[in-house]
């Protein structure tokens, strides 16, 4: 199903960080990371990280547990602030600004970066109030803005024709994998920029799996969309871009078809021939 | 599958010895019951307690009884017919007192007769009227004679026991002299009369000659003589004689009473007795109406009035705002629709007897409202009737010529829906009102049992103490779960909890003895505090937020709140000592007196804030901790997942954090007013006990905790004082039960609706 997506032409580091040299499509830099250091406490879990992602691409993170890959996703919308004894150095670029300017709206920016996590994790509200929820918090109260929202967004997670009928009944009554795409819903309508996906299938079920997957693929018409993921077939069917992470360095950064196929770093190779990990 | 089977062959070192798997099984049995039976156990204990309350509360509500013991002929009936039928303590011995001044004893049970006399009466003169006095006072009667003179006898009993047998031995005696006194000096006949023999004074009242009369005989005592001196006034009554039936005085000698068989009341007060006063005149019956009998309520405060309709009214004397008394209707019984031929008022309670023309018996209570009992006596016109004084027999001769003699059993007369419940017009108050007022020092005092002051005074002081305890503890909760850092809640919490371990005796002894004393002192720095304390917090947390980035960044987050401790103070010590000059300055010198002159609020010293504030302090560590539980444990994916949308911190909070703690926040609170409800110790020490309906801040208040803790102690096991208490328990426990299971509905609601994964 995502074969159409599959780059035909091999990019290295370089052209990737080049942006559109290689590309007849367009491959615009969304989020660009500069020598990102980050501890926590006296350790250090990021290793001078520098990457780019395009703009309305997919873009995984690929690595063994405890590599950073999900500490790094958390970087990008400064969910690592939450965290206590953390330290950060170097810079995240969104659309070339530095998100962690002191200047930045940390809400604000969230706003533009959603972000869904492992666990789906809807509120203990309606299906409705759930998915207006990031609407309701920036002041919009207009019933007639809301509905029509809601409905985009649930549309837009494809979960619509599922719930269209109980959208005031209470978000938990819904199956696993339907609340991981009300959350997806939720993120999405507020229309963020970029969207960043935390092992979003990791808690489902094959089928749900499936239906988040064929979304992410949907979904990255209309936005810049980075995942964590613990499942490399998962990585190969859904991303244009893979980043391979190891001990809080980023190993290697290619397009998801070069990368799973001819890997150019030894330690890629094997842990996607299932050496490690 | 053969093959798995092969690969699961367990090795030796993991074979279980089947002793102890035993040993673990009986474990877990013993572990299952002793969870069961405890849990059985408490129940059961509940459940007892409610029925023991119920068991003691249960006699209130049995319905009074008369059973007929027996009936026999009046003895001696040659000696005249009945004029006062009287019943010593016991029940055994009774006494007919007859028109021709014969007095015959006997008992009660059967008729025998006892004792036979005659009253001293001299030759040649009849008697002409007769009266009872009061038939507490060891039964004095009066005969007025036809000479213009009269006589006193008392009917004593004596009990002896001989051969371990009760014997009641009755006498006659002349408490004013064997010699019959002069009381119209012209020797007119007396026609109507009525005495009250007091320890000091005693007062004739009669009717001769078409006038109102007056004698009072006080008691001069002299140091050296035994025998006290009589001083004698005479007073002529200014009113009206004509057809004046019954004449009564009450206990005090204070206030005359004449009645016109036509229904006409005058009211003359006496106290000055050389000039009495007549202070109303005015008809109690409806026209056309005649008064066929009347009586004392004991206490002599009301009068009981029987007439040709068969009803009694109730007439007591209330004193307005002026001080004007005026004798008002204040209930009425419908005992048939017969003429009321006699009334006997209860010697103990607020209770009386009435029988109507045709042998219709009815037992009432005045404040309870209550019709006891009514019952056919026999077939024909009540001739006398009397009431024992414990209030369990009574004796009726009909004109049949036949004594009956029945038991009564009306132990709790007092209680009804309405006594407890509702408004009651008690003797002498101006207006129905609540009250709780369950003993005084004299014996024919009214009992108030109205639970509503009680109730009233609970929810008051549960009502203030939440608001003290409710946004301190749930803004403390929400601040220690959601913002404080970690290593300064570690020691928040429990020190907060630990407030919850301080017994509430010594919350209430300091309340009552430092903080009401304390407030009422510095009431103006109370007020102050209420408002610069918040002004001083809002400055700081605007100075915070302009910190200098240097200073900013050495704080570490979430320790703000120890700074504020020092503002704290700082603002408490400021409020204090700007008040005394702010109140000398806008209060003349004391807000309290202010309060008083310009607002009319009165103050107690023990009021409503006072326990507020106290049992806002006991009450705050349970909901505090439950509630910073509640909301500590809402799970961090949703906090994260609100603030990943761009939630501020603050919207996380009262958006998604309060919403999903709500089931805990609320049993928090619920558990909070349940305890301010039963609490104790300190209403007891710290709201003056007051039983006010009064919603003010300043006034105390009784609550039902507190009620019975203050007179559990001091009423009579058995009594309908001692059962009203429990049933004041019974309210309590159903109140707590019921709202109990209320707010865990609630919460169980809540929780479905609200908790998250």
């Amino acid at each position: 199903m995502t074969a159409q997506h599959t780059p035909t032409h091999a990019i290295d580091m370089s052209s990737v960080l080049q942006g559109r040299t290689t590309h007849d499509e367009q491959t615009e830099v969304c989020i660009k990371v500069e020598n990102l250091q980050l501890f926590y406490g006296q350790k250090q879990a990021l290793h001078s990280i520098n990457m780019e992602m395009p703009k309305k691409k997919v873009t995984a993170y690929i690595g063994p547990s405890g590599c950073g890959k999900s500490t790094l996703l958390r970087c990008i919308n400064r969910m690592n602030d939450l965290v206590d004894n953390v330290t950060i150095e170097g810079q995240i670029l969104l659309d070339n600004e530095n998100i962690y300017d002191k200047s930045v709206n940390v809400a604000a920016l969230r706003r533009r970066v959603g972000m869904v996590f492992q666990k789906p994790n809807p509120f203990p509200k309606s299906i409705f109030e759930n998915v207006c929820y990031g609407l309701r918090i920036q002041g919009i109260n207009d019933k007639r803005i809301l509905e029509e929202t809601v409905e985009n967004a649930l549309r837009g997670a494809a979960l619509w024709d599922e719930v269209k009928d109980r959208l005031h009944d209470n978000a938990l009554g819904l199956s696993g994998g339907q609340q991981q795409r009300l959350v997806i819903a939720r993120a999405i309508a507020i229309e963020p920029e970029v969207l960043l996906l935390d092992e979003p299938a990791s808690a489902l079920d094959p089928i749900s799996t499936l239906k988040i997957e064929e979304l992410i693929n949907e979904l990255k018409e209309k936005y810049t969309i980075v995942i964590v993921t613990h499942n490399m077939q998962q990585a190969a069917r859904v991303s244009d871009y893979t980043a391979f992470m190891y001990m809080g360095e980023l190993i290697e950064m290619g397009a998801t078809s070069q990368l799973f196929t001819k890997p150019v770093k030894k330690q890629t190779e094997d842990y996607i021939t299932g050496r490690y990990g | 599958m053969p093959e798995i089977n092969k690969n699961t062959k367990k090795p030796a070192s993991i074979q279980i010895s089947p002793a102890y798997e035993q040993w673990r099984l009986l474990k877990d049995k013993l572990a299952r019951y002793g969870v069961v039976a405890g849990g059985l156990g408490v129940i059961v204990a509940i459940v007892l307690i409610f029925f023991y309350l119920l068991y003691v509360v249960y006699p209130l509500f049995i319905s009074a009884s008369v059973e007929p013991v027996d009936h026999y002929a009046a003895p001696e009936q040659a000696l005249g017919k009945t004029i006062l039928l009287e019943m010593e303590e016991q029940n055994e011995v009774a006494a007919r007192f007859t028109e021709s001044g014969q007095v015959v004893f006997f008992e009660v049970a059967t008729g025998k007769v006892v004792l036979t006399q005659a009253i001293a009466i001299p030759e040649g003169v009849k008697i002409t009227s007769f009266s009872q006095g009061s038939p507490i006072n060891e039964g004095a009667v009066i005969y007025g004679l036809s000479d213009g003179r009269a006589i006193v006898v008392k009917h004593q009993y004596k009990a002896t026991y001989p051969d371990n047998k009760r014997l009641i031995t009755p006498s006659l005696k002349y408490p004013l002299g064997e010699t019959p006194l002069v009381i119209d000096t012209t020797g007119a006949a007396l026609e109507k009369i009525a005495v009250k023999i007091g320890s000091d004074a005693s007062t004739v009242i009669v009717k001769s000659a078409g006038k109102i009369r007056l004698v009072n005989f006080a008691k001069e005592q002299s140091l050296f003589a035994d025998e006290a001196a009589l001083t004698r006034t005479d007073a002529v009554l200014e009113v009206s004689a004509e057809n004046v039936e019954t004449i009564l005085v009450d206990k005090d000698e204070a206030n005359l009473y004449l009645l016109s068989a036509d229904g006409r009341l005058s009211y003359i007060d006496i106290s000055n007795k050389s000039s009495p006063l007549l202070r109303q005149e005015q008809n109690v019956v409806t026209a056309g109406q005649t008064i066929t009998s009347v009586s004392f309520l004991n206490g002599d405060l009301s009068l009981l009035i029987g007439d040709s309709t068969g009803q009694v009214s109730q007439w007591s004397m209330i004193r307005d705002k002026l001080n004007h008394r005026t004798m008002e209707k204040i209930r009425a019984f419908k005992v048939s629709d017969k003429a009321v031929v006699t009334i006997n008022a209860e010697q103990r309670r607020k209770g009386f007897m009435a029988i109507d023309a045709d042998g219709v018996l009815g037992i009432y209570h005045s404040t309870a409202e209550r019709q006891l009992i009514k019952q056919q006596i026999g077939q024909a016109q009540p001739v006398a009737a009397v009431l024992s004084p414990r209030a369990n027999g009574l004796l009726v001769e009909l004109a049949d010529g036949q004594m009956h003699f029945w038991r009564v059993d009306n132990e709790h007369p007092e209680v009804s829906i309405k006594s407890l419940w509702q408004e009651v017009w008690y003797e002498s108050y101006p207006k129905p009102d609540y009250i709780w007022q369950s003993s005084s020092a004299s014996n024919d005092f009214e009992p108030k049992y109205s639970l509503t002051p009680l109730v009233f005074g609970t929810l008051k002081a549960a009502f203030y103490a939440m608001w003290v305890a409710i946004p301190l503890a749930l803004m403390g909760a929400i601040y220690t779960a959601y913002f404080m850092a970690p290593g300064m809640r570690i020691y928040v919490k429990p020190t907060i909890e630990i407030m919850g371990a301080l017994p509430t005796v010594i919350l209430g002894f300091l309340a009552g003895l430092w903080l009401a004393p304390f407030m009422e002192a510095h009431l103006g720095g109370v007020f102050a505090l209420l408002m610069i304390l918040p002004l001083g917090v809002m400055l700081f947390a605007y100075a915070w937020l302009h910190l200098p980035k240097k200073l900013a960044q050495k704080i570490p987050e979430g320790w703000g709140a120890a700074f504020l401790i020092p503002v704290i103070l700082l603002s408490g010590w400021f409020a204090f000592s700007v008040s005394v000059p702010l109140e000398t300055w806008l209060f003349n010198g004391s807000l309290r007196d202010w309060f008083k002159s310009e607002l009319g609020i009165g103050y107690d010293q023990r009021n409503a804030l006072v326990v507020g504030v106290a049992m806002g302090f006991a009450v705050i560590p349970t909901i505090f901790s439950i509630a910073e539980d509640a909301i500590f444990s809402v799970p961090k994916h949703l906090t994260v997942g609100s603030l990943a949308l761009g939630a501020t911190p603050w919207q996380t909070m009262s958006r998604v954090v309060l919403l999903t703690a709500s089931p805990g926040i609320f049993s928090a609170v619920m558990i909070g007013f349940g305890r301010a409800v039963g609490e104790t110790m300190i209403v007891l020490m710290a709201t003056g006990n007051t039983p006010v309906m009064d919603l003010s801040v300043f006034q105390g208040l009784r609550t039902l905790a507190a009620n019975i803790a203050v007179e559990m102690p001091e009423s009579e096991v058995d009594s309908t004082h001692y059962r009203i208490l429990f049933l004041a328990a019974l309210v309590l426990f159903v109140f707590t039960f019921i709202f109990n299971t209320l707010a865990e509905v609630i919460r169980q609601r809540l929780r479905e609706k609200y908790s998250s994964l």
